[in-house]
């Protein structure tokens, strides 16, 4: 119902692209029917950001959004309904060129999260926006991807005493 | 083993996503270790389904945007 009216007001709907690059990047892609200064400004004013950044979909609650954009600047995003069990996202902008390219840190983690880079591409009053984040390790990324699928253990030996395990468990049947 | 038990043993192993069988023909080709491949997709599907939600809600932020400019002319900067 609701949801049926959103779509119809959005008339030409891109496609988002999602591709692991290497063994410690992931990419994502979107293009946009409006300018790079339109799209930059969406990812840099907070009253602009908070309006898209968490969609109805996700069920979370953005409780604040500061940003200070430009180099050395911080950032902070607080997410929960909850103000005691608040779930934050902070870090640092290490490049800012208006309309074209943001870096900034994901400091969340602990030293050496992950680097997110934006770039913003104008083509004919559309914008291509590609999105890169570098993660230190491909271990770092596995687990921000499969999370727990990952503490299955990777070691034949880990692998072998399962199926002894299963192979028992089998037998007994 | 016998080659039930083997079949049993192989299925299990494949319903916990630890092995992969391919039939061709007669021959059933088994792999073992876990669905790596499929997992990955998995999320980075999963990945892309938030980002494709989140830009759906940008793309009304940038049309309002532009509606708004288009009423004020171009002269509101900054």
């Amino acid at each position: 119902m609701d949801a049926r009216r959103e779509s119809e007001a959005t008339p030409m709907k891109n496609r988002t692209t999602v591709e692991r690059k290497s063994e410690r990047e992931i990419v994502v892609t979107r293009t946009f029917n409006g300018p790079a200064r339109i799209v930059f400004e969406a990812w840099t004013k907070p009253e602009l950001f908070k309006q898209w950044w968490v969609p109805k979909s996700m069920g979370m609650f953005l409780r604040s959004c500061e940003m200070d954009v430009r180099v050395g600047g911080r950032y902070r995003l607080v997410f929960g309904h909850d103000a005691s069990n608040p779930d934050e996202f902070f870090g640092r902008y290490i490049e800012v060129t208006p309309h074209s390219r943001l870096v900034w840190t994901n400091d969340e983690g602990g030293d050496g999260g992950p680097v997110t880079t934006v770039t913003f591409e104008e083509k004919g009053g559309t914008t291509l926006l590609v999105m890169h984040e570098l993660y230190p390790s491909k271990e770092a990324l596995d687990a921000a991807g499969t999370g727990a699928a990952d503490a299955m253990g990777e070691t034949f030996e880990q692998l072998d005493a399962l199926l002894v395990t299963l192979g028992a468990s089998v037998g007994q049947s | 083993m016998t080659l039930t038990g083997m079949k049993k043993h192989v299925g299990v192993l494949e319903q916990a996503g630890l092995a992969t069988t391919e039939k061709v023909g007669r021959v059933r080709t088994c792999k073992i270790g876990p669905r790596r491949l499929e997992e990955e997709t998995a999320w980075i599907e999963r990945y892309r389904q938030l980002w494709d939600a989140r830009f759906a809600e940008l793309d009304k932020v940038v049309e309002e945007f532009k509606r708004k400019e288009k009423v004020h002319g171009r002269k509101k900067r900054e």
